[in-house]
Parts: structure tokens; sequence; C-alpha cells
């Protein structure tokens, strides 16, 4: 120990501590374990008839509220069923919420959740790692009856037995039509030279790419890698001719508007409620995309009974219609036409509500994808739109 | 920075070994809550973010990540996102000089020139921050939109084709959806950054400085470069700093001023955690932007000499 | 040190010479107003080339803000500031051959003191300024501190670089606001000795602002008293002291016992003054009114004192009838009060030179002074004019 001292001693013996200390909580410390559940061993025991509640998120802005005389659904189905809803809201973004829940339904535990909606697509992952329990097809009789035959078998849940979509949507595109002409096809909306730099597309990577696999003559359900890499080649190829403005999320009805966008792709809902008559949303020629977002019961949910009576209720027609003619979203439930003429006759031939069967004819849902995949998918995606 | 958190700020000279316990662990006690809080919001988040840069890559969200020194991820990230690094730090860059213009200029009005407006003016600048900043940013898409008065104008007096010719618009004649809406988004949201650690320190510039200035043969502009400019120095670094490490990592501004062409990191790094779900690359990407900002920030505070700063 | 001042030839020759070649500096009709109240009245006042002019007086008397306006800091409401012939009244600040020695320095605190001396001279476009400012440090003797920061030095240290950073710029006229204030005595009285070295080295005129009598009379060639926004008297320190023309004056600079009396008018080079039944004369040139009521004045230490019945050698009346109220042992002296007859407290100063033990309290005392010393004064004048409450 010559010419060392005690302390110097410590201080190497103690920096050597830490960071032998801070390599092992780096490598063992942080890893995020196997998010995979077998909802079978995660059922809860049903308190539905006990406790007469059921706890529901959903997106906001996604329902009829009591107004004077008129009744809501939701308080028409605490009458009947006597069963009192806490509607939550809290969904604003299907990676938001899935972020919101993954530790507890990523671990086996309670999402403290009897219901949740969200797009086809968070829905089939989420039933793909077995985070969400089997509806009994025996409690939720309207589901199964009155579903419109385009979103009855989706590849990720071909029998519904685990979702039933709350409202559908289409995915088309929309264009001012005091400012440009028709615009008929997608293909025309990524070529035509007066659209150059006057067009934005949707960030999310399944609508948009979906249209780039139809163009490319490709079915957005089951295409292959090849039919892939030739739909973002061209979304690279519109990019770099900037026929593109941007991808946005939400807020293209706003620059539509406004004219710094002449046309873009767009959701149906969102140009139905913008109540601008010069905003005209069109189904393109290639096709249309369809999404739904869907209900689904989490494991460990301790109201599921109540969960399928919601959904039942929801499926027959006269309450799908009083929903419909509040949110002008597309209306899962078949019949909620018929029962529109009494709800609110002006909407019956909405076809933003109710399409006709030519125009369901033509929609097209987004395959499921495998997590690798998807991430593979997101990162093409990405890489194009800039982030 | 780490290794504060460490230290007593006792002395624990062996001669006083006589000396009874309790006092010489006081020392221990007193840094404790800052140790707390320091392990809780800064270590522990910082080895979180670490363990993920260092992630094995073939993992997923679901299937799980584990940590395996995959150093590759550094390099990966670098290579594939230089581009919109190396734009963050220019446009968090071009919105901090012209921060600090604007922002010098106000602040010297306010200290010097308000007289008893001062307090209504400091009032003024702080008030954006009662609205939501991503509503303040998406108004903006009002004011500078295509067919609005402001690009009217710009296109008149010919801006917009000085801004073309540095490359700070495109060919349209528009400012939406181009750089310069991205660094005009990051300078007005930014500016009271600058703004008010510039006037706390003009604030402080004892008046007769200038006066003795002015007396040793300085006129007013000599006075000010020389002596008031100086003296405002800490609040110019603190206002710079204030200003530009928020900028390099926003990304509300380029995702809605902005086209495909303006990202920044600070898309990417959302992209990455949120959407792609790919964690290694984002953690990568995130310690590399803090890597080279500590290091920017380090080599700016050396330069401006103003090391108590640190 | 004799360098510096060689280099200091310049500056005067570069500037226009007053009507008997002198650079005097000369206010005339200076006025300053604020919206509440006028700073400074119509004040007159010719600074002599090369003098050491002090202007003296409480806080919120106008000195500074004549100051400031000689400066340029401030501008005046009326009337002209001259240097010389050349008119500088409305000059900007830096463009005035005059230079000001702060009240609290003022020091640029980034600066080193180097580069604070050096400031002046880089502003004018100086270009090789080493020389000057190691010549001006060794004058303030601050060679050793030439890099160190402001903050780094004691107030006295501090004090000198400002000094030193005005002189070095040879200025016409060097204005110092209160340089002092800020020291503690001790400091304070070995730096008065200091500047004055330094304005007979360096020969410049030096405008003094102090409140300080005993700093003023230390220091300065010439005292210009001032008293809410005019000066009462102007003179040599000696002379202001010995013969104060105004109450203000006479209890601003030192002590004085002022006793009301009747004037009984002039005799010859005398003024006759009856004073509590006695008859002082007091001579004409320190009677400063002739006719009915007045304050005779007395400063305490030409008062002489004695147990009453013991003779007292002076040629003037004795008053008897005193008696000690209060003794107050102070070294050199011995300060009594003496209530008078009439009521009065009058306060002697006595030096102690050892040939009589101190009087104790209650002791009946005889008084007398010397009527040549004495001065008489206008009885329309507050008599506590100038006592200051501390």
């Amino acid at each position: 120990m010559a010419g060392v001292d005690r302390r110097t001693v410590f201080k190497g013996a103690g920096g050597a501590a830490a960071l032998g200390l801070s390599a092992v909580a780096l490598r063992y410390g942080f890893n995020t374990p196997d998010q995979k559940q077998d909802p079978s061993t995660l059922v809860a025991k049903d308190r539905s008839a006990q406790d007469k509640t059921l706890v529901f998120s959903n997106w906001p802005e996604y329902i009829d509220e009591d107004d004077g005389k008129y009744v809501s659904t939701l308080t028409q189905f605490e009458r009947e069923t006597g069963i009192s809803v806490r509607y939550t809201p809290d969904v604003n973004d299907n990676n938001e919420f899935f972020a919101k829940v993954k530790n507890q339904l990523g671990s086996g535990t309670s999402s403290k959740r009897d219901l949740f909606a969200l797009t086809d697509w968070m829905a089939a992952r989420m039933i793909q790692v077995g985070w969400i329990q089997k509806l009994d097809a025996a409690k939720v009789p309207n589901l199964h009856a009155n579903i419109i035959d385009s979103l009855k078998s989706p590849a990720w849940d071909p029998k519904r037995q685990y979702s039933a979509p709350w409202q559908s949507g289409l995915t088309g595109i929309a264009y001012n039509k005091a400012k440009v002409g028709e615009i008929k096809s997608f293909e025309e909306l990524l070529t035509r030279k007066d659209l150059k730099g006057r067009i934005s597309l949707l960030t999310e990577m399944r609508d948009t790419m979906g249209f780039l696999v139809m163009i490319g003559g490709g079915d957005p359900e089951n295409f292959s890698d090849d039919e892939w890499q030739a739909a973002i080649d061209l979304l690279k190829k519109t990019r770099s001719d900037g026929q593109v403005r941007s991808f946005s999320g939400n807020e293209y009805v706003q620059d539509l508007a406004s004219g710094n966008i002449l046309a873009c792709e767009a959701w149906s809902g969102d140009i139905a409620n913008a109540g601008d008559e010069n905003l005209v949303w069109v189904p393109p020629e290639e096709g249309i995309m369809i999404w739904a977002d869907n209900m689904l019961v989490p494991n460990l949910a301790t109201h599921q009974d109540n969960a399928e009576k919601w959904i039942n209720y929801y499926y027959e027609p006269e309450v799908a219609a009083k929903l419909a003619a509040y949110n002008s979203y597309i209306c899962p439930v078949k019949g909620a036409q018929a029962a529109m003429e009494k709800v609110d006759p002006d909407q019956v031939d909405n076809e933003l509500i109710f399409p006709t069967d030519k125009t369901l004819s033509q929609t097209h849902r987004f395959m499921a994808l495998d997590e690798a995949t998807m991430r593979t998918y997101e990162g093409d995606y990405a890489d194009v739109t800039g982030a | 920075m780490t290794s504060t958190a460490g230290v007593p700020p006792v002395s624990t000279d062996d001669t006083t070994a006589a000396k009874p316990r309790g006092r010489k662990l006081t020392g221990y006690w007193l840094i404790l809550p800052g140790a707390v809080w320091l392990l809780l919001f800064f270590v522990i988040p910082f080895y979180s973010l670490v363990a993920s840069s260092l992630f094995d890559p073939k993992g997923s969200v679901l299937t799980g990540y584990e940590m395996t020194w995959h150093v590759g991820n550094y390099v990966d990230a670098f290579n594939q996102y230089k581009g919109q690094l190396g734009r963050s730090l220019l446009y968090a860059g071009l919105a901090t000089l012209t921060c600090l213009v604007v922002g010098y200029v106000l602040a010297y009005a306010i200290a010097f020139k308000a007289g008893r407006w001062k307090n209504l003016m400091l009032v003024l600048v702080i008030a954006p921050f009662f609205t939501s900043f991503l509503l303040r940013t998406l108004s903006w898409k009002l004011i500078l939109a295509d067919d609005g008065w402001v690009v009217g104008v710009a296109q008149a007096i010919h801006l917009t084709d000085v801004l073309n010719i540095i490359g700070l618009t495109t060919t349209d004649d528009r400012l939406l959806a181009t750089p310069f809406a991205v660094i005009a988004g990051l300078t007005y949201n930014f500016l009271p950054f600058m703004v008010l650690p510039l006037y706390a320190s003009l604030e402080k510039v004892d008046i007769r400085l200038i006066e003795a200035a002015g007396d040793l043969y300085a006129s007013p502009m000599r006075g000010f470069f020389k002596v008031t400019f100086p003296l405002s120095l800490p609040g110019v670094v603190a206002g710079t700093l204030l200003t530009f490490i928020p900028a390099a990592g926003d990304y509300v501004n380029a995702q809605l001023l902005g086209s495909t062409n303006t990202k920044m990191i600070g898309n990417s790094i959302q992209s990455l955690f949120t959407t792609q779900g790919d964690y290694a690359t984002a953690g990568a990407l995130s310690v590399i932007l803090m890597v080279i900002i500590v290091a920017a920030v380090m080599a700016y505070v050396r330069t401006a000499g103003t090391e108590e700063l640190v | 040190m004799s360098q510096v001042h060689e280099g200091a030839a310049a500056p005067s020759g570069a500037h226009a010479r007053g009507a008997d070649g002198s650079r005097d500096l000369r206010l005339t009709g200076l006025t300053k107003e604020y919206a509440t109240f006028t700073a400074v009245k119509s004040l007159d006042l010719v600074v002599p080339q090369g003098e050491f002019f002090a202007l003296l007086g409480p806080s919120g008397c106008g000195k500074t803000t004549t100051l400031r306006m000689v400066a340029g800091l401030d501008t005046p409401t009326s009337g002209t500031i001259h240097l010389g012939d050349t008119e500088i009244t409305f000059e900007k600040p830096y463009r005035r051959p005059v230079n000001t020695v702060f009240q609290n320095y003022a020091l640029f605190p980034h600066l080193n003191i180097a580069k604070n001396v050096a400031f002046g001279l880089e502003r004018r476009g100086i270009k090789n300024t080493r020389q000057q400012v190691a010549d001006m440090l060794e004058l303030v003797e601050l060679t050793s501190q030439a890099h160190k920061k402001p903050t780094q030095m004691s107030g006295g240290q501090q004090q000198r670089v400002a000094l030193a950073r005005a002189l070095i710029n040879k200025p016409e006229v060097l204005l110092l606001d209160e340089p002092l204030g800020a020291l503690d005595l001790k400091l304070r009285r070995g730096m008065q000795l200091e500047l004055k070295r330094i304005q007979t080295e360096v020969g410049l005129t030096f405008v003094h602002v102090t409140h300080d009598q005993e700093e003023a009379m230390t220091m300065a060639d010439t005292i210009a008293v001032m008293n809410q926004g005019v000066i009462e008297q102007m003179g040599a320190p000696s002379e202001l002291y010995e013969n104060p023309r105004t109450t203000f004056v006479a209890n601003f600079l030192g002590q004085s016992n002022l006793i009301a009396g009747e004037i009984e008018g002039r005799d010859g080079d005398h003024v006759k003054v009856r004073v509590q039944g006695a008859v002082a004369s007091v001579p004409g040139d320190r009677a400063h009114s002739d006719s009915g009521k007045g304050w005779l004045g007395i400063r305490p230490e030409k008062v002489l004192i004695a147990e009453a019945g013991t003779p007292i050698d002076a040629p003037g009346d004795v008053i008897t009838g005193g008696y000690v109220t209060d003794v107050s042992f102070v070294g050199v002296s011995t300060q009594y009060s003496v209530m008078m007859p009439w009521g009065q407290e009058l306060t002697v100063f006595e030096q102690n030179t050892g040939a009589r033990s101190m009087l104790p309290v209650g002791t009946k005392v005889d008084i007398s002074w010397r009527p040549e010393f004495a001065f008489l004064l206008d009885a329309s004048q507050d008599a506590k004019a100038g006592i200051e409450d501390d």
C-alpha cells in the first residue's frame, strides 16, 4: 500500500462497485418481459349480478348525450337494465391507450376496465397476444344477427368471437369543390398536376398503404412483400415529386377548408361532421378502406356479463339508429336504416351513415400483421413520411 | 453529473473519528431528499433510456426486449437518422438565433424603456402560456395559411422569393409546410424562455455602469457592446440554452407546421417509440441527441466564458 | 511619477483657451428643475483651472445634480456650462473632456483592472495603451493587481482603480462624486491625503462633491457650501471656517455658538452688539449685518473658560453667572456645556494643556473670548440651519 492512502483505495473500490452496479442494473433492471397472456387463465369471477356497474373506455365525442327531452342511448340502457355505466372518453390514440394498459394487461393483471373500443389493427394486436376475453355468443345474439356483412368477418377475428364494432368509417378522398375539379381515384390524387404540393395523406399507415397497394393491383387484406415494396416505392416517388404537402393526423379538415390543401385522403365521418358544403368525400375508384372501432372485453374484467348486455343493446336497430344520427359515422348494424325512419327521417338516405351496398361491396380491410412485420412496415412508412 | 449524488457534503477526515456518530451522519440525512429526487427523476429514467438503447433490436413491445449490450443500435440509429439530427440542430439553432435577436430587443426595452409598463409587458410575454402549446401552434396554421394575408404580404414584398433563394421555403410561394414555418413556430413557442432570463440579467445591469461608459468616451452604441451586452451574457447563455435544448427535441412544430421534408429528430423518436414500437433505435437516438446537446452546451458555455452556470 | 504629467500636456492644449488663456470651468445661471422640486437654482460658479474645488453640502442640496450636469449625465433646465470659451452645456457626455469618479466607483465587473483603466483610452481609439495603463497603476500603487477583477479588491483599492480609470484620460476637469463615502474612517483619511497628492502631481482641475466638511477642508483649495440648490458661501477653507456669512455655514462647517443680540450700529472698524447686557464689538469685515437683531457667533474653541472669579486672559468682556452642565473628555481637548444666566447652553472646547484640572459639572464659571474672533449674522436666519441631526 506504499504511496496509496486509504481514501484513494476506498474511492477506487467505490468507483468499481458503482460501475459494476450500473452494469448489472443496465443488464437486468430494464428488460421488458414477454407480454403474451393466456386469456383462458385470466377470467375474473363475474360480479355483474351483485355489482350492477360497467366501466367503458371510449374515444371522445363518440356517443349521444341527454339533451332536454332527448334521452340518450346510455341513459336508456341504464333505465332498462339498472346497470350504472362509468363511461370514460379516455381513448385519444390507439398507441397511447396501448401504452396506458400495457403494463397491466401484459403482466396478467387487471386494467380496471370492463370494456374499451380500439381500432381494428390495435384490436387485432391485443387479441393476438391474448389480452382479450371471448364474448359469450349466446349473450350477444343481436351482434351476430345484425352486424353488417362487410364487417362480419375480419381476418383477425373471423367469427367476431372477441370483438364488436362500435362505429365504423370509410377512408377515401375528400376535396374542396370550390377550388378544384372532381377527383375520382386515389391515383389521380397522387398524380394530377393541378394538385401538386396541395394534397395531404394520413399518418395512419394502414389507411394510406391500403390505397397504394390497391393502385398496384394488390389486395390490402392479402398482399405479398413485393407488392408492399412496390407500394412503398410508389409513395416515395409521389413524395419526391413534391405531390404531397404533408402527412397529417386529424388536422387535415382545417387545411382543406382554408385552402392550404385542395384534396386529401380523408375519413368519411370527419367530412360529414365538418358541415362545410364545399368539402366533398368520395369513394376512390380503386376501392375504399373500411375500419371500425371495436368494443373489447379485457382479461380479468369483472363485469363481462354487463358488458355483453351493453353490446347486445347497441346492436338493437333503434338504438344503433339513434347513435348513428348523433355520430354520423357508419352504422355497423343492419336494420338501423329502417329504424332511422322513426329516429330522424332526414338521415335515412345519408350515405355517410348508411353506405349503399355497392359502396360497401368495394370496401377493403388492411390485413392483420404480426409484430415483426408491423414494425417493418411502420418503419418503411415512417421513412417516407419523414419521421 | 450523477456522481454528485454520492458525495456527502461533510468532511470525513479520519481524525474526526471520535465525533459522535449522529453528527457525522447529519450531512447524509441532509442530502437525502435531493438524492432521492435525483434518483427518481434523473438516474432511473436515464438508466432506463441507456438500457433500452442497448436492447436487442430483434425484440418487440409484445415479445419483450432484452438488454444485450447491442452497441450497434447507435451506429444504425445514427446512420439512418443523421438527416433529421442535422436538421433538428440547424432549425433549433436558427430559431435560437432569431429568438436571441428578437428577445434581446424586447428584454432591453422592458428592462430600460418600459417604465411603469414593465410589469404589464412581462405579463404579456408570459401570456401565451395561458393557452395550450398545441393550440398556439395550430393557430399559426391559420395565420400562415396559403390564402391568408401574411402570405399575400410576404409575396408582395418578395419575402417569399428571398426565403426561396436561401432555401427556407419551397418554390410554391407559400410559408406553411416549409422550414420557414417550422423555424418560425419554434421561435414563437420558445421566445419567452429567451426573454425572461435576458430580462433578468439586463434588469440587474447597473445603470451607473452605462453612465460610466458614457463618461469614458463610449458612445451609446459602443457602451452597449462593451458594457451592457457583456454584462447580460449570463442571460444570453441561459436564454439560448433554455431555447435551444427544448427546440432541438421538439416535434410538435415540425408535425403541425412542417412537411415531410422538415421532420425533426423529435418526430423520429416519437414515431419509433409509439408507432413503430422500436425501443432500441428510439433509445439509441435519444441518447445520441442528448450527448450531442450536452457536448454543444459545454462547448458553448466554455466559449461564452460563463463557467459559473454549469 | 512625473512622466504621467508630461504625457498630460496634450489635452489642455487641444482645446480653445478662455479670454485669459485659461480653461476655467464656468457655470452660469445653471438651473435644474424636476417635476416636483428645483434641485439647482440659477447657480453661478467659476472653478479656476488646476484647482482642487469642493462642493460641500448635505444630501439633497443639489451638489450631485450640479456635478452630473457638468459630466453631461443630466441636462440643465437653463443656464450654461463653459470650459474656457467652449460651451459644453448640451455636449454628449462621451464628447466632453471631463471624467468622473463615481460614488460607488462603477467599475466594470466583467473587465480586469488593467482593462477598466484602459477603457477610456480604447474608446478614443488609442491603440497602444499598455505603457499608460502601467504608469497609471503605478501612480495609484496597484501595479500588482492589474489582472484582478474589481470584485476581488477591497473598497480602497476599487476607489483607486476608479481614480486611475478617470485620470488616465487626462481630463480637463475631474469630477469626484463622494469618492470616499464608502470607505471606513481610517482608510478615508489615508485616501484624502493620497487624492491631494495625486491632484498636486497631475495638476488637473478637481471638482469634489462631498457632504463631509472635514474631508472638504482637508483637501480643497476652495470650498463652495451648497444648500437647497444655491451656494451659501464660497472661499478658502480657513476663510469659510473663520468667517461664515450664514448660520448654515456657521453650523455645517464645524460648530458655532450663536447668541441673540441687538446691533447697536457701526463704530469705525467695528460693529457694536448688545448681548445679554454686555456690549461686544465685532470687526467690520466679520459683521454681516449692521442693524436690528443679530446673531453673535463664536466658535467653541475660541471661548475661554475659568472658574468663577479667576481671571481670564482675554481682552473682551467677561460674562459671568454660568455653570457647567456637561463635561466630555476627548483626549486633546475637553468639551464643556455651560448654562448661561439667560438660559442658553454654550459649547466650549478647551485644550488640555494641563495648566488646570477639569472643571466638574456644577462648577460656577466665567467665560470670555477675543472680540476679533466673533462674527455677526443677520437674525432673520434660523439659528439651527445646517445642524445635522446625527
